[in-house]
Formats: structure tokens, sequence, C-alpha cells
């Protein structure tokens, strides 16, 4: 039989949570493209994980299964760009697998190279410290190292969650590129531009179980209301959604006499000695939503923690109307990138709670408030677990929720949507919606330009290091579809 | 491994590093039967010239590199300085009972002290971890599992320290108040400890998986993206440190420089 | 050596080799404090000396493999050496005799059991085993009688102390975190809840 991969009456769960697949079966069969959709937390990097027998071979979860057929050949993109490289720079890294497939040493340099210009990595050398790229470049390494196997069988456990729309584009190609005989197993939200590229789509729910599989033509025809209540991004979403919506609500309107909460005045901030990010002049007031958008690498995560001076910075630097000395940390909230940095206590409960118990607050109104946001961000059922042992989606939720707990007069955002479902992305979108109208300034970076176009007030687009431009929300897609940046930031 | 200091190879950084680790243990132990006070007095004079002539530093980075290593002379010497057996008396003040004996055992003890030090500073400023431990493997025979879980392991220190700093980060974010004082100091190594050793253990497992998928383990042969071999720098390091050797032995034949030879008690 | 081959997987040896380097860090800061007691006299200082034989215990205690001790220990030293330990080689050597000698205690129970005895008892082997070295490098016996039994006493409390009694209140509170999960086989009422 053609069947490369065979899951049957498969059962797993993870120590102390829920029971996951409940004789969950699923065959893949050799060449198959296959996309595995299901809401945040559905388990689907642990079915990916159970497909390549990285469970239970590597990582030892209690599972159990009637029969299990693994590929032998495979590679695999993980869904945290920061941790899948052992060596410390770039060359080395790719060497390591070119090592392990034994190809000889005087092809190495030659190979890598190719690898690099295949997943459009340009670097200047590379010997380049693998600390040193932005979220988005690790992750173009790590499918160049998977890409440098040759492997028969793909995994990519949703390789553009950090990229760029362009750098998505490339990825995208580069996949599409490889080999028509290979099998690739997909786990992605954003369908858009695979749809024309896989043969088959897998649903899963909540609990992990199947609700359909079959070819996309059907699936994208006659399921779409089981999409829709499972939160899943297809075709369309938006524009169902954003008919649904209320009309838009009034338009930001600054009243001239307004203080504005943060003013910028020939800002930089500095990553060592480099100076990474520069802002000519810029202001921001109460209730204003600000996206910013920018390519990978170009300095966007770096401007937020300017902002909240974690990195050394010069120039002027105003906050609530008074010079910046120490910033008021009470008064901002701040979401990492990297939704782990934030994590400072050891279960879901008491990170959410963590600023209030801060504040000394009563034990009542923190359990009324936390309980509403663990409600809203839909980690009830996660309550008592380490943050760490959450799926990738739910971290983020979790990381958002607990920055926002707090009240804060700004809120600085690094990304917080990606990796969600459609369901989380509009009732987090919603929320920072209602803050936004309670006068919270928002700083958001974000990928996704369709957030930028219908919630943002304004769009900062960050280029090389520098706010390049300024664009209001509502024209950004039109106007700037005409600039040169178009290619810069993903419009075609 | 140079982390803050400037980068400037001398040629013992050329000198194959399973080869430099070999010859430093055989100093190691060479050291230990060497029992006369004026020979290694030599020898350490001898050494501590190899390593000022060799390592390219500008001449206040290694005053400040040599500081620690008067200081490993005294704490070395001292004990046995003062609590040796001995039978010449020269000084006696309560329970310190200094001896020509135990003061002559006591300064060749920190001599011996001195020379493991300037040998392993000689080493460790010299030879980068990577080249190290492929080295290791291929000279070595070191199975790649363990040379690579050094190098990942190696990896992960700065990330660490990174991590340490983002985790400073993320404690000024959610608003924790900064104490001062002892107490402060304590509550601080416990908020950071457990953290980050937990941390530390997660990012190892993950990055352990990730190498198991890049296929670590399957492949029984495997090549090397750095060769390391042999070369006649490998000759001349050898021949440097007989050679420090045979200058000590000689030196203390011609110009013995304290009357006793054998520092053991009898 | 075979018996290590079997048992430890990538992910043992790399958690073991991470945490060892931590510890080797730590090894390094070690070294002044060790200095700074020393000149109190009476070897105070050698209560302190345990310290360097904790990373065996708790890497023990955390992953409770065989040859896990005798790695950790080694890696630490390494992990000291190579960022310039002022002792220089000697920590290598002497961390590939203490490793040895902890390792052999664990051994001798089997790998069976993981309390604050065994490390305890492992503490006070890799004592001896560091006292061995101590009496080849530093003439152990040509201290003066009492100088000896303070040294010797001394350097066997601190290693209950601090590779016993520490390692296992810092791995009981890396338990707390949950961490332990990801090193440690699945437990049997885990798979058992799976059949029903
Ligand atoms: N190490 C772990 N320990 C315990 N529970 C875990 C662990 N990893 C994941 N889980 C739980 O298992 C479930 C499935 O997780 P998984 O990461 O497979 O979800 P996912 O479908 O990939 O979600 P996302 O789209 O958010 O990445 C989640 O509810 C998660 O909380
Ligand atoms: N810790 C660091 N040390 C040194 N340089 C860094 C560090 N982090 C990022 N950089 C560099 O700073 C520049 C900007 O990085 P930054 O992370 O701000 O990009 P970004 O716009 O957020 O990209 P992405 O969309 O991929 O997250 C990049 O050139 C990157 O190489
Ligand atoms: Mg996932
Ligand atoms: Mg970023």
């Amino acid at each position: 039989m053609d069947q490369i991969i065979l899951l049957e009456d498969l059962q797993l769960k993870y120590p102390g949570g829920r029971q996951l697949f409940h004789d969950f079966t699923l065959s893949v069969k050799k060449g198959e493209k296959v996309l595995i959709l299901g809401p945040s937390g559905s388990g689907k990097s642990t079915l990916l994980q159970v497909m390549s027998s990285l469970i239970p071979g590597v990582l030892e979860v209690p599972m159990l299964a009637k029969e299990t057929v693994t590929p032998i050949s495979w590679g695999y993109v993980f869904q945290d760009p920061d941790s899948q490289f052992c060596m410390p720079y770039v060359d080395e890294e790719l060497a390591f697998v070119l090592e392990n497939l034994a190809v000889q040493r005087e092809e190495m340099p030659e190979r890598i190279c190719r690898l690099l210009e295949l997943v459009g990595l340009d670097l200047e050398d590379m010997h380049t410290s693998i600390g040193k790229l932005s979220g988005g470049m690790k992750q173009r390494l790590a499918i160049a190292s998977v890409l440098a196997m040759e492997p028969e069988v793909l995994f990519l456990d949703e390789p553009t969650a950090m990229l760029d729309p362009e750098g998505t584009h490339q990825v995208w190609e580069t996949i599409k590129g490889i080999d028509e005989e290979k099998t690739v197993i997909i786990v992605e939200h954003k369908v858009d531009l695979i749809l024309d590229y896989v043969e088959r789509i897998v649903v899963l729910d909540e609990e992990g179980c199947i609700v359909a599989d079959g070819p996309i033509s059907s699936i994208l025809q006659n399921q779409i209301p089981l999409l829709k209540k499972y939160g899943i991004w297809y075709p369309g979403v938006w524009e169902e959604y954003l008919e649904e919506r209320e009309p838009a609500c009034e338009v930001f309107s600054i009243s001239s006499n307004q203080i504005p909460i943060i003013t910028l005045d020939e800002f930089t901030g500095y990553r060592g000695k480099e100076k990474k990010i520069e802002v000519e002049k810029k202001v921001i007031h109460s209730g204003e939503w600000i996206a910013i958008v920018g390519e990978n690498g170009a300095g966007k995560s770096t401007l937020l923690e300017s902002l909240m001076q974690l990195i050394k910075t010069k120039g002027a630097y105003t906050f609530d109307g008074e010079p910046v000395q120490r910033i008021p940390f009470e008064r901002i909230g701040f979401v990492f990138q990297n939704p782990e940095f934030q994590f400072v206590t050891s279960s879901v409960y008491e990170e959410i709670a963590y600023a209030l118990r801060l504040e000394k607050r009563k034990e009542e109104e923190i359990e009324r408030q936390v309980e509403g946001l663990l409600h809203r961000f839909q980690l009830e059922h996660l309550k008592t677990r380490h943050p760490y042992q959450l799926s990738m989606g739910q971290k983020r939720r979790l990381s958002v929720a607990s920055a926002v707990i707090k009240q804060p007069d700004v809120l600085l955002l690094d990304e917080p949507t990606f990796g969600q479902d459609s369901k989380n992305t509009f009732r987090m979108l919603e929320w920072l919606s209602e803050m936004k109208h309670a006068g919270v300034a928002i700083i958001m970076v974000t990928h996704d330009l369709r957030i930028a176009e219908n919630f943002a007030d304004r769009v900062w687009v960050v280029e090389d290091g520098k706010v390049k431009e300024e664009f209001l929300g509502k024209e950004f897609c039109s106007k700037a579809g005409n600039r040169r940046e178009q290619h810069a930031i993903g419009i075609t | 491994m140079q982390l803050a200091l400037p980068k400037k190879e001398s040629w013992i950084h050329g000198v194959n590093p399973s080869l430099k680790l070999l010859i430093m243990l055989m100093i190691f132990i060479g050291i230990m039967f060497i029992h006369d006070v004026d020979v290694m007095t030599y020898v350490t004079l001898s050494i501590l010239l190899v390593f000022l002539a060799s390592i390219k530093y500008p001449v206040k980075i290694k005053m400040l590199l040599l500081l620690p290593f008067l200081f490993i002379f005294l704490t070395s010497s001292l004990a046995m300085i003062m609590f040796g057996k001995g039978d010449t008396t020269l000084l006696r003040f309560g329970l310190i009972h200094v001896t020509e004996e135990s003061l002559f055992r006591g300064v060749h003890l920190g001599l011996r002290s001195m020379v493991f030090a300037f040998c392993g500073m000689l080493f460790a400023l010299t030879t980068k971890p990577v080249q190290l431990f492929y080295s290791l493997m291929q000279q070595g025979k070191l199975p790649p599992r363990f040379a690579y879980g050094f190098m990942a392991g190696v990896r992960l220190l700065p990330i660490m320290v990174e991590e340490y700093l983002t985790l400073r980060n993320a404690l000024l974010v959610r608003g924790v108040k900064q104490e001062r004082g002892l107490s402060g100091l304590v509550k601080k190594l416990n908020f950071f400890s457990i953290p980050l050793l937990s941390q530390s253990i997660r990012r190892a497992h993950r990055v352990a998986v990730a190498m198991e998928a890049k296929r670590f383990s399957r492949q029984k042969t495997r090549t090397y993206y750095y060769k390391t071999g042999f070369s006649t720098k490998d000759a001349w390091f050898v021949a440097l440190f007989i050679s420090v050797f045979m200058i000590g032995f000689a030196a203390a034949d011609y110009l013995p420089l304290f009357s006793i030879t054998d520092v053991r008690y009898r | 050596m075979r018996r290590m081959k079997r048992g430890l997987k990538l992910t043992d040896i790399l958690v073991t080799i991470v945490i060892s380097l931590v510890f080797g860090i730590i090894y390094k800061i070690w070294g002044p404090v060790y200095s700074l007691l020393t000149p109190l006299g009476l070897q105070i200082q050698e209560l302190s000396y345990g310290m360097w034989f904790i990373a065996a215990s708790v890497a023990y205690l955390l992953i409770r493999k065989a040859g896990v001790a005798f790695l950790a220990e080694v890696a630490a030293a390494s992990g000291e050496f190579l960022v310039g330990s002022e002792y220089g080689l000697m920590v290598l050597v002497y961390g590939v005799v203490q490793g040895l000698f902890a390792e052999a205690v664990f051994m001798g129970f089997r790998y069976k059991k993981f309390d604050v005895m065994v490390v305890s008892i492992a503490g006070v082997a890799a004592a001896i085993g560091s006292l061995l070295m101590d009496l080849f490098r530093g003439y152990l016996f040509d201290y003066v009688w009492w100088n000896v039994t303070l040294l010797i006493s001394f350097r066997i409390i601190g290693a209950i102390l601090l590779s016993g009694v520490l390692a296992n209140v810092l791995v009981k509170a890396l338990e707390a975190t949950g961490v332990t999960s990801l090193l440690r086989p699945a437990s049997k009422e885990d798979f058992d809840s799976l059949r029903q």
C-alpha cells in the first residue's frame, strides 16, 4: 500500500491534562498534500509530532495506538523559532544538517549558500550569529535546514506565523516549488495562499476529533458553517465578519486641546552600540490605535522595546506631558513578541492575577476580573496549567490577557494575533477596541494588513530601522498600494 | 571562551585542540611528580613567559588577567605555610606554626596552582569551543551525541544570559519593585534561579527534539564541516612544553635557589 | 559505558549538559567565594567546598538515570574550565574524579533511590574523591593532624549541606514548576487512564 502515514485508534493525553485524542484514526497517502485545520489548542501540533514519531520516540507523552506507520525520512519546521537551532552560527546550523546526511565537506559551503537563497535569507556573511536574526529570519533559517534534508515527508507547523507578507509568499512559493512526489502536511491558520496547493483538508474540533476530512473543494463548498463554528480561517471570513460587525464606530478625532500621551522627537533606540530604530517626530493620543507594519528585521520589535525603555535610547520622549526619566511601568502594558518571555509565575491563573496581586487588590475582586478574562480568552479549562504547557495560541492569548488586566493607559503589543484562530482573533480585536474606546492608546505590531486597515487609526511603516511613512488606517491599503513600498509590505 | 575579550589570534589558536588538551593534562600529571621547589620555580617562570608572550591582548588586560593568579598563589599556600608539618621553627603564634619546611611546601603548592592556572587560562583563551569539540570527535573519538550536546549547550549559554535579561525585563514590565539590601538579594536569587533553571531545561529539551528532528541520531557515519587535523604548529607546541620542563630541571641544577630540594615531610 | 549508551537519550544528555554548564558558571563564581573564606584560617572555607559537587546531585535527581551524575560533574567542570577558571586544568581532573565517586554511590543504590539521603552520601563520596586528589596534589597529610581533621570534617559537612540538602531543595522547587514531566517517563496511571 502506498500509505505513508497511518494512525489507528490513537489515544493521547498530556500528564495532568484532559485526553486529547479518542480513537483517532487518520491515514495519509504518499504524495498527498494535507492541510490540518482546527481551533487553537485542538491538538494540531501534537498530531504532527505523533505523525513524525517525535511522540513517543523523543517526547514521552502517554500514548496508545492499535497501529502506527510513520515515515522514515521527514523534516519538521517547529512553531517556535527560537529553540530549533543547536549551533551558534547560520552556516554551522545548516552544516549540522548536512553532516547528519554525510554530505562531503567540500560541497557544504555551496549547498548552504543555495539553501539560504532558496528561502530568501540574504545575509552579507553566512557566518552570522543566529542570535542576531529577527524572529522572521530565524523561521526562514529553520525552513532552509529542513529543505536541506530533502525529506520524503514535510511537516510544517505554522511556518509563516511570524513572517511578513512578502516572506510568507516566498516561503509558500518555495514549498510549492519542491518536488511533486513529496508528502506535505501543513498546520496553518492563514490559509489563503495555499488553497491552490493542498489537496485535502482535515478539520479538528476542540477535543481533537476529526469533524471533516475530504478534498479541498468539497470542504470549502459544503462545510463553511462548520469552519465558521470552529473559528477557522477560510477565504471570506473577514468580509463576513466586517459585514456582521456593527457599523464602524466613529472616526477618531483629536480635540485640539488634548495633551498627547506620548510624543517622540528624534528618538533612537540602540542594540549594543548599533542604532537600530529611528523616529523623527511622532505624537500619540489617548484612544488612538496605531498599527506598525514592516518587513522582518525592519526594527518593529526594537521600536516597541525602545518605547518601553528596555534598550538604550536617545532623544526626546515624553509620556503624558512629562519627559520620561523612568518609564511608569504601571501605566504601560507590554506584550513581547515571544509570549514565553513574559511569564513570571507557574500557573495560568496566577499569571493573569499577577498585576492585581502587586496592587494588593482584594481577593474577590481579583477572582472576578481574572475569571472574566479567562472566559474571554478561552483559557478557563487551563487555569491550573503551567504557562509553558500551553499550545502556541494559548500562550499568546495568556500573554495578552496578563498585560491588559491592569488597565494601562498605553498598550504596546508585538504581534498579538499570530497563531490565533479567527474566533479568538476577532474576540481579541474587539476587546482591544473596547479598551481603545475607554481611552487607551494602542500601539500594535502586526503582519496582518487586514487588521491594520480595519482597526487601526493610523499605520506606521517601518523600514530599515526607520519609521518611514504614516497612513490613515482606512486609506492604508489603497494608498500604500501605489507606492514602491508595496513590495516591502506585501500588497499585491 | 573569549566572551568579552578582544579577539586577536595567536599561533596557539592553530594548534590542534585535542592535542592541546592532552598536553595540558600531561603537564598536570607531570607537575604532580615535581617535589623540588627549585624546579617548580623555574617551570612556573617559563610557563608565565610563554603565557605572556603568546597571548595577544593589550598589556592592561594581561595584567588584569594575572591578578587572580596572585590570589590563587596566596590561598593555596597560606594554609600549608601556617599549619604544615615541619621541624625548623621560624615563627610560632598561637595555633600558627611556620617552619622552614612548611614555608617551602606552601610556596611549592602556590606555584603548582599557578602553573595549573596559567595552563588553563592559556587553553581557554586560545581555543574555540566549537573547534575543540569538532576535534574531540575527529581525533578523540568522542561520540557525537556528547560533542554536539556540549556545542548546543555552549550555544545556549549566551541565550541564557539573554534570558536573564529578558526575565529582568519581564519583571520590570510586569511591575515588580526592585528591593535593595541583603534580603532583596536573597529574594532576587530565589526569583531568578528557579525560573532560569527550569527555562534552560525546557529550552535544552526542545533543542534536543529539534536536533532529533534533523535526523541526528539516525546517521551512522557523519562528515564534518570543520576539519581538524595536525600541522607543524602542533610539533612546535609539543617542543615548547618539553623545553619548558627541560629548562626547569637544568636551571635548578645549575642555579639552585633554595636550600630544600624535596618539600615532602619525611 | 555501554549502559550509558542504552540509557541516555539525546534529550537527557542535552538537558544534563545545559544545567551543568549553568552550574559550571556557578562553580566559577564559587572560586572567589572559597578564596575569600580562606584567609579566615582554620579551614573554614572547606565548608563551602560542597558546592562543587552539586551538579551531579541535581542532574541525578532530575533525570534519574545511570551516567547522568558523572556526565553532569564533568560538564560542569568543563564549563568552569572553558570560561577560564583560575584553577585551570585542575578543575577538569577533579571534576572527573568527583563525578566517578558520586556515580559509584548512585550505582550502589542501583539507581533506585532519589532522596536527600542518597545525594548526601554521593556528596560525601565526591568529597572523598576530592580529598584523594588533594592527597596527591596538595600534600594533604603534611598538615599538622588537627588541621587535617578539621579540613576533612568541614569538607564532608559542607558536601552534605550543599550537594545533599541544597540540591534536594533546588530539585523540589523545580519539580513544582512542572518541568520534570519532560524528563521522566510517563507514569503508569497516565497510561492506564488511556485504556479505559
Ligand atoms: N507539554 C504539554 N503539557 C501539557 N499539556 C499540553 C502540552 N502541550 C500542549 N498541551 C495541551 O494540549 C492541547 C493541544 O495542544 P497543541 O499544541 O497540540 O495545540 P494546537 O492545535 O497546535 O494549538 P495552536 O494552534 O494554538 O498552536 C492544548 O490544550 C494544550 O494546552
Ligand atoms: N538581541 C539582538 N541583538 C542584536 N541585534 C538584534 C537583536 N534582536 C534583533 N536584532 C537586529 O535588529 C534588527 C531589528 O530587529 P527586530 O527584532 O526589531 O525586527 P522586527 O521588525 O521586529 O522583525 P520581525 O517581524 O521578524 O519580528 C534586525 O536587523 C535584527 O537582526
Ligand atoms: Mg500548535
Ligand atoms: Mg519583531
